[in-house]
């Protein structure tokens, strides 16, 4: 059964459309939500969790609709819109007897041993915490009532590289046992070579791939060519492409590779795959 | 909703609202227009509305396990139970009233058992445009508020306009103390059934415009 469900996500604002938006997610995974700034991540992570009210389109988590039972299924999903913000006046201590008061499930033990594995100081005020330790305790309180559904906006986001692993090699852990998942949006495309399953990929607010990591690159090839083999007909197969002075480099789809077999290819990765996309109408 | 409450009072209160509770007092001033004294209120629901918007407290509210609509039914409960004590914490001095005007209020209605009636009458008139009108961005509190204000001015005109001007209405409503109570009790059973019919109208009408803010 999926734990994850988006069908059909629509909103739309004045400047700005998320279309269509759907993907899905099954226990024990990680998904790697991926795009470039202002590509509707954010906006579809809030419009699931109904902070954002879509237009149209249904949310399922845990195999229940989000809108009709949002109270429970808030109990059992863990979610973090970026560092913690809120309250900068307040010390983490009363922010969290307040909070951990609304979950049935909470465990002072996990609390306290996430505070303890991210080096947080309960005294401490909001304000006094660095951009990376705001996440640390954002990430924290979503996963001290231990849920079975993380949802994650930028968690790695202004960690330095030895938290980011730490956090990463947590996420492993959780998923574990198999009855949980993460879905979780990053600009840090390596965090999802380490540990995406699945990946997502979201472009002016509408999804092109949603599949697992090694079928998302398997999909394309990365060639690179001198500038006389750039015509015109191998433009028109180039996904994206950049010239630079000896010549050029391009994203072609798999089964377009081997059209192109008098080019040098080579296997792409995430992040190619991304800026070739982006570059997708650009000269 | 206690643990919503819970976290309004700890977090969200602002002190302001608490030391206004005290200026029932002024119902001790001689000849005043005494239901500015139940005005103060609203300085101290801006100041709360206020740093709530500093603190992002909408958005906290929202990330925790409650409906959406809990998120306005915690605001309007608690400002509930700021104008119900706010009318408590008056009835002592009300009750001195007549002690220090001992023939009536020059300056405006007497703080009589149907004085109260006007005052549940004149916040449910500022709950009714106040949430509706906040919660439709959630953001935007000065202009709800002056709003709130500007309806509550006009009610307590007409009122004080009427239970001068018309005759039975000054005899029967505009008592001295206790005196013609059956009038007086009328009119404070109509302002507590209009308050709660009317905030409960709010509640819904900010409720379902909260519903479409995109947080």
């Amino acid at each position: 059964m999926e734990i994850l469900s988006v069908r059909n996500l629509c909103k739309k604002y004045e400047k700005f459309e998320l279309r269509n938006v759907s993907f899905s997610l099954e226990p024990g995974y990680i998904m790697g939500f991926i795009g470039k700034n202002g590509a509707g991540k954010t906006t579809t992570l809030k419009s699931m969790l109904n902070l954002v009210r879509p237009d149209a389109g249904t949310v399922a988590m845990c195999g229940e609709e989000f809108r009709a039972n949002e109270l429970e299924l808030k109990q059992r999903i863990g979610f973090m819109l970026g560092g913690v913000t809120f309250y900068p006046k307040q010390r983490l201590r009363v922010v969290t007897k307040v909070i951990r008061r609304f979950y049935d499930e909470w465990d002072d033990a996990v609390y306290e041993g996430y505070l303890r594995r991210f080096d947080l100081d309960p005294d401490k005020k909001v304000e006094e915490l660095s951009a990376g330790m705001r996440v640390k305790y954002a990430l924290t309180l979503a996963l001290s009532y231990r849920p079975k559904l993380l949802l994650l906006d930028e968690p790695t986001s202004g960690l330095d590289p030895v938290s980011r692993d730490d956090v990463l090699e947590l996420f492993q852990e959780i998923i574990e046992d198999g009855e949980r998942s993460i879905l979780f949006s990053t600009q840090i495309t390596s965090d999802l070579e380490k540990c995406a399953d699945y990946v997502t990929y979201i472009k002016n607010g509408e999804i092109v791939a949603s599949s697992e990591k090694d079928d998302f690159t398997g999909a394309y090839r990365i060639v690179k060519g001198t500038g006389d083999q750039f015509t015109d007909e191998l433009k028109q197969r180039l996904i994206g492409y950049k010239k630079n002075a000896f010549g050029f480099s391009g994203l072609v789809t798999a089964e377009d590779a081997p059209r192109v077999d008098h080019l040098e290819t080579s296997p792409a990765d995430i992040e190619s795959i991304m800026i070739y996309f982006e570059k997708e109408h650009r000269e | 909703m206690k643990n919503l409450l819970y976290k309004e009072f700890k977090l969200a209160v602002h002190p302001s609202m608490v030391i206004f509770l005290f200026f029932g007092a002024f119902l001790l001033i001689p000849s005043w227009p005494y239901f500015i004294a139940f005005g103060y209120l609203f300085i101290g629901i801006m100041n709360m509305f206020i740093v709530g918007r500093a603190n992002q407290d909408v958005f906290f509210t929202a990330g925790l396990p409650v409906r959406k609509s809990d998120v306005v039914r915690a605001r309007v409960l608690v400002i509930v139970l700021f104008e119900l004590m706010q009318i408590a914490a008056a009835v002592p001095f009300a009750c001195l009233n007549p002690l220090i005007n001992p023939h009536g209020n020059m300056a405006g209605m007497n703080p009589n058992v149907a004085f109260f009636g006007f005052v549940f009458m004149m916040y449910a008139v500022f709950n009714f445009v106040f949430f509706p009108k906040y919660f439709k961005t959630a953001y935007k509190v000065g202009g709800a508020v002056v709003l709130g204000v500007l309806a509550v001015l006009v009610f307590l005109g007409a009122v004080e306009t009427a239970v001068h001007l018309v005759p039975w209405l000054n005899t029967n409503v505009n008592a001295v103390g206790a005196g013609r109570l059956p009038g007086q009790l009328l009119v404070l059973a109509a302002g507590i059934a209009v308050y709660a019919l009317v905030t409960r109208l709010a509640f819904k009408r900010a409720a379902a415009r909260f519903d479409k803010v995109d947080l």
